[in-house]
């Protein structure tokens, strides 16, 4: 089985993050990276299913010569190789055409399976894994909780709103868009990490025709409060009475 | 049936704990070097240096360091004087290291409440001449991947947490285990510790290292020499208008808000790019045990000179980390069968010229040295490696800190006694009556509330500062800008051996101190659940690792280990 | 021509579908909708009451049940007829599974996840929530029609979609499905209590912090979230002594959450927790302190004590 993982490298969750200069990005040259958490709850039911039904897992990622690190780390976890699409305007651009690039280096080979993470925790667009998988030409299902593989097709179980759920077949090869925490992640081993330093890393420069962004973020800012904080004053009987009313008649959250 | 019950346990527990034995990965190096910092680091690319020029079986090296990413744990002011590393990377301009803020301007102040007063020359120790403004963080950083760049196995996000002994010599060292729910049982993503085995081991664990602490008693390696003392360096960087200082301005201060009882003081040093690295250092040997090195970090910034450097700036970074100011009377004996200590774990600082980088790198340098020499003769016994003693002796290290041997003791009688001390000892190279000066630990000066306070020890109330999250922070906030992060669900890393002296015996003797010496507000005395009397909280996941509280403790019933691997702060930029 | 891409369950129009509407009128110009299922004949006659051009019924056997790749089939022949400059689409889990494949297909664009529009220029921009919430970007389209937008839930107000005076019109588009290349095969959906608690999916949360003091006085905040029908969170403190389960912990070290309301409880407020919070809809704080940073990100605030607000809270909301 050839499963390819892609994942993606962001600034690290909750990292204290100010606009930069430009006003169209953050400011991230002094910032921590890691791995998109939702990616890595990919990698790991790749993983698992590589330790299941045998094969290999490829991990793809596009990005600036920095994604090098989320590379290793997902080597060092147990991943065979890796395919990389080096470029800085991929780090910021819209899902289509990071899509884009990641199929012309994939495309060549014939993966079994493509999971993705759900979204990435900057953008958050959700979008990657979906259009990769029409660009591949691989049917797909997203939001998946569990992946069981039936001869030539794939069971897997997507979650619905609400608490509902529904099994879905589809034919072999496949792509998939993994919700986060269905498993838990496995840490690197010394000896992952050393073995890390020699498995095979493609690196791929997208055609200079494709990264050209089909929208575009024209100001990146923090989001202005619409109304003031509204004390509600009173005795606590009086005040819990203007608040529910506040509730229902203004907010209208209740 | 409860014996039946009670026999099951213990049989689970066996079988489990075989079967972590089983499972542990085992893994043998020539040389282990125990911490990826400058003198870590600096003993690692020696040991390829060699390595490279007598050629010979290649030697097995492995660094192991306890964040996550190479320098992220890493703090200073800092201003780097850059003859070790000329002597270790020649060409580290060509290889991109990043030093590119010379020194151009420097001044020292004396500084009042309000005012201050220029010193009028620059003392010739304190003199930066051709040195560099450097975020230490990121020459880490290069430094971790020049060695990296050598073949070098350098595995981030593994602590060391045991040594390894045979008989008494040092075999090597355990990591920390991983994936441990809060109260120590193994999640289904556990891993056991690697046990890996070296011929050599060299501590380079930094200031109040674990596993240093641990060989020192054991060997009782302190044995003769002075207590070890520390300071604490509180440090944030900021973004302000780009002409506010100069860049490569480097200014020290004395005086307020520090006491002349109390060793330390600020530094603002001007990088590029509109940054400020601004920072206090306290000794952590004070008196008051109301002392709060953080809201003194506070009034520092409020200060009429410090305000008006950082108005309309952002703090965009904080952390914290203690530094080893005893001096060379301190230092331990560094070398035992099988391992040497270097860097602030055994602590090389100049803390007349403020600086331990540079002598840190060349303990790396001298233990590379020794340690090739040992692996390669098959000799790693205590007496083959005291050549590194030798080394120290009649090398830079002790002609530099010789000299200034007596600098911390002598503040031990006020900042005025220390001043004249040092002016003097730069004439007469150290000398004084009694030779070596008496020191104390730092946590036995510490004094009582009564005898420190009086009759006022029950009214008084500790220092605070106006907060507002603009200029001065409140340590929780800060702590968010450190960056720290650890997973959630582990064992608490800070022991606290007896937690009952907490709520009774420290309350009322020192109104427990360490939520105030902790610049991370990791501990704090709540009420107890049921309303009854109080107890301590440990909230360990804001750790900064910067050791204040193992060193400072009066009772030094703290112990720190090390996390689980990869956790802790973030210094990106410091 | 906006055309706005309804959701129906079971024959159900999906309440969402009028925030969609809201938006469509809000941007202006001819709006249509169009509905995709089976038996939605009905569907369509609800959604014929909106102040629209006209309803467009995309019905075909293979539509049901729901699958990718029936409706991109259906809905890329829709468009291709329609030719709208702009295809509005609530941010539902079935959106984010079929829409980005249909604007791929169609070689266009799909910009998910807004949470408002606005002119500049004359032109469309849409807002959008990026970095988990922190900030918020103002997103331009390039390229040719037709652009595809989604809306977050709860980002419009269904109600301010304006009804027209009469109903409009309603016909049924032809489209031809090929079943061969439909490679999805669902199964019926079924219920499943989920294992974990999750807090990103709560509409309302109430929230409790030190301010409680007591894990005796939980009740009190219990009680509160049921009557919300809300769920319960936690800052940091209370989850590190154990009163609640680490799951429900709010902040940097625990969920990040954006819920329609969010009502926190003796919560000071500290950046760790903010963080984990900012982007809910509206924030409601109660506590002793008016100096508390939690004000700072508050719509609404008590300065009081809790044991005596929340009480009265409770009392208020059985009226």
């Amino acid at each position: 089985m050839k499963i390819a993982v892609c994942i993606k490298q962001v600034v690290t969750r909750d990292w204290p993050l100010r606009v930069d200069e430009r006003e169209k990005w953050i400011h991230d040259r002094d910032a921590s990276f890691e791995m998109n958490e939702p990616d890595a709850y990919a990698l790991e039911e790749a993983l698992r299913l590589k330790e299941k039904h045998g094969g290999e897992v490829i991990v793809c990622s596009a990005g600036p010569a920095r994604v090098g690190q989320v590379i290793r780390e997902a080597l060092a976890r147990g991943a065979d190789r890796a395919i990389l699409v080096e470029s800085d305007e991929l780090a910021v651009a819209d899902a289509w055409t990071v899509a884009t690039a990641l199929a012309a280096a994939m495309r060549s080979e014939a993966f079994d399976l493509v999971l993705t993470g759900l979204q990435s925790d900057d953008q958050g667009f959700g979008q990657t894994g979906v259009v990769l998988a029409e660009l591949l030409g691989l049917p797909h299902s997203t939001i998946i909780m569990e992946v069981a593989i039936e001869g030539t097709q794939f069971r897997v179980k997507r979650e619905l709103e609400s608490g509902w759920f529904q099994w879905v077949v589809m034919p072999r090869p496949a792509l998939l868009t993994i919700q986060s925490g269905i498993n838990q992640l496995r840490y690197a081993t010394l000896k992952g990490i050393m073995a890390a330093k020699r498995k095979d890393v493609r690196k791929f420069t997208p055609d200079s025709g494709v990264v050209v962004s089909r929208h575009r973020i024209l100001k990146l800012y923090v989001p202005e409060k619409t109304k003031q904080t509204q004390f509600v004053e009173g005795s606590p009987a009086e005040a819990a009475q203007k608040l529910v009313s506040l509730l229902r008649q203004e907010a209208r959250v209740l | 049936m409860a014996l039946l019950v009670t026999c099951l346990k213990w049989y689970r527990r066996s079988w489990r704990l075989w079967r972590i034995e089983l499972e542990r990965e085992t893994f043998d190096v020539d040389v282990l070097v125990v911490g990826g910092g400058p003198a870590g680091l600096s003993a690692a690319f020696h040991l390829s240096t060699l390595q490279k020029e007598r050629g010979g079986k290649p030697l097995t090296i492995a660094v192991l360091e306890k964040a996550r990413d190479y320098g992220a744990h890493m703090l200073s002011g800092a201003v780097l004087d850059p003859s070790t590393l000329n002597d270790l990377i020649p060409d580290w301009a060509a290889r991109g290291a990043p030093l590119d803020t010379l020194v151009e301007d420097e001044r020292i102040y004396f500084l009042t409440r309000r005012r201050k007063i220029p010193f009028p020359i620059t003392p010739p120790p304190l003199r930066n001449h051709g040195h560099y403004v450097i975020s230490l963080n990121r020459f880490v950083k290069w430094l971790a991947e020049q060695v990296e760049a050598e073949g070098v196995d350098v595995f981030s996000g593994f602590a060391g947490t045991e040594l390894l002994y045979e008989n008494d010599r040092v075999v090597g060292v355990r990591t920390g285990d991983r994936g441990l729910d809060r109260s120590g049982a193994p999640k289904t993503t556990f891993q056991p510790g690697v046990d890996i085995r070296a011929q050599v081991t060299i501590l380079a664990d930094g200031v109040r290292g674990n596993l240093t602490k641990r060989l020192i008693h054991r060997f009782s390696l302190d044995e003769g020499r002075l207590p070890q003392v520390y300071a604490i360096g509180i440090k944030e960087l900021w973004e302000v208008p780009p002409d506010r200082l100069a860049v490569g301005a480097v200014v020290h201060t004395v005086g307020y808000p520090l006491r002349f009882e109390e060793f330390g003081g600020g530094f603002i040093y001007a990088l590029p790019e509109g940054r400020l690295a601004v920072g206090l250092v306290a000794g952590l040997d004070y008196r008051d045990p109301l002392f709060d090195p953080h809201v003194a970090f506070q009034c520092f910034k409020r200060h009429p000179f410090v305000s008006a450097l950082l108005a309309d700036g952002q703090m965009i970074r904080y952390g914290a980390k203690a530094l080893p100011e005893g001096g060379w009377h301190a230092i331990p004996r560094c070398h035992v069968d099988g391992a040497l200590i270097v860097g602030d774990a055994a602590g090389f600082l100049n803390s007349m010229r403020l600086k331990g980088i540079h002598l840190a790198m060349r303990s790396g340098l001298y233990a590379a040295e020794v340690a090739f020499d040992a692996v390669r003769s098959g000799d790693v016994t205590a007496a083959q490696l005291g050549r590194y003693a030798s080394l120290i002796e009649s090398g830079v290290i002790k002609t530099e800190l010789y000299p200034v041997r007596n600098v911390h003791q002598s503040f031990a009688g006020g900042l005025v006694s220390g001043f004249l001390y040092s002016g003097f000892s730069l004439v007469t190279g150290g000398w004084w009556l009694s030779d070596p000066m008496p020191g104390d630990a730092g946590h036995e000066r510490i004094k009582d509330l009564d005898r420190y306070y009086g009759a006022r020890a029950q009214e008084v109330m500790a220092p605070t500062v106006t907060i507002d999250r603009t200029l001065t922070f409140d340590k929780l906030t800060n702590v968010h800008y450190s960056g720290t992060r650890h997973a959630e669900d582990q064992p608490s890393h800070l022991l606290v051996h007896d937690t009952d002296i907490c709520r009774t015996r420290c309350l009322e003797e020192y109104r427990n101190p360490c939520t105030r010496f902790c610049p991370a507000n990791v501990y704090e005395i709540i009420d107890a659940d049921g309303g009854e009397g109080k107890r301590l909280q440990i909230n360990a996941s804001n750790c900064v690792h910067c050791k204040t509280c193992d060193i400072m403790d009066p009772y030094q019933i703290i112990d720190w280990v090390p996390p689980e691997g990869g956790g802790g702060p973030k210094y990106e930029g410091m | 021509m906006i055309l706005v891409i309804a959701e129906q369950c079971a024959a159900t129009l999906r309440p969402v579908t009028w925030e969609t509407i809201a938006a469509a009128q809000q941007i202006g110009g001819p709006v249509k909708i169009a509905v995709v299922g089976v038996g939605v004949s009905a569907v369509a006659e609800e959604l014929s009451m909106a102040d629209v051009d006209e309803v467009i019924v995309v019905e075909h056997a293979a539509l049901e049940p729901y699958t990718p790749d029936g409706f991109v089939q259906a809905l890329s022949q829709v468009i291709a007829i329609e030719q709208p400059e702009l295809v509005l689409l609530p941010h539902t889990y079935q959106v984010r599974d079929y829409a980005p494949t249909l604007a791929t297909r169609l070689e266009r664009v799909l910009v998910t996840d807004c949470i408002g529009s606005k002119r500049r220029d004359g032109n469309v921009v849409l807002v959008r929530p990026m970095f988990q919430g922190k900030f918020v970007a103002d997103v331009a389209l390039d390229g040719p029609a037709p652009h595809f937008v989604s809306f977050q839930s709860g980002s419009y107000r269904a109600d301010v979609a304006t009804r027209g005076t009469v109903p409009t019109g309603v016909r049924t588009a032809d489209v031809m499905i090929d079943t061969v290349v439909i490679r999805q095969h669902p199964g019926t959906p079924f219920k499943e209590a989920k294992q974990a608690v999750d807090l990103t999916q709560a509409d309302r949360i109430v929230s409790v912090g030190r301010g409680i003091k007591s894990r005796d006085h939980l009740p009190l905040v219990q009680e509160l979230a049921r009557v919300l029908d809300a769920e319960l969170a936690a800052s940091r403190p209370i989850c590190d002594s154990g009163w609640l389960p680490m799951d429900r912990q709010i902040g940097s070290s625990g969920q990040t959450v954006a819920p329609k309301l969010y009502v926190a409880i003796g919560i000071s407020g500290a950046i760790q927790h903010l963080v984990g919070m900012k982007g809910a809809h509206t924030v409601v704080a109660i506590n002793k302190d008016s100096d508390a940073p939690i004000f700072e990100v508050a719509d609404y605030g008590i300065v009081g004590d809790l044991f005596e607000v929340v009480p009265a809270l409770l009392a208020a909301l059985e009226d």
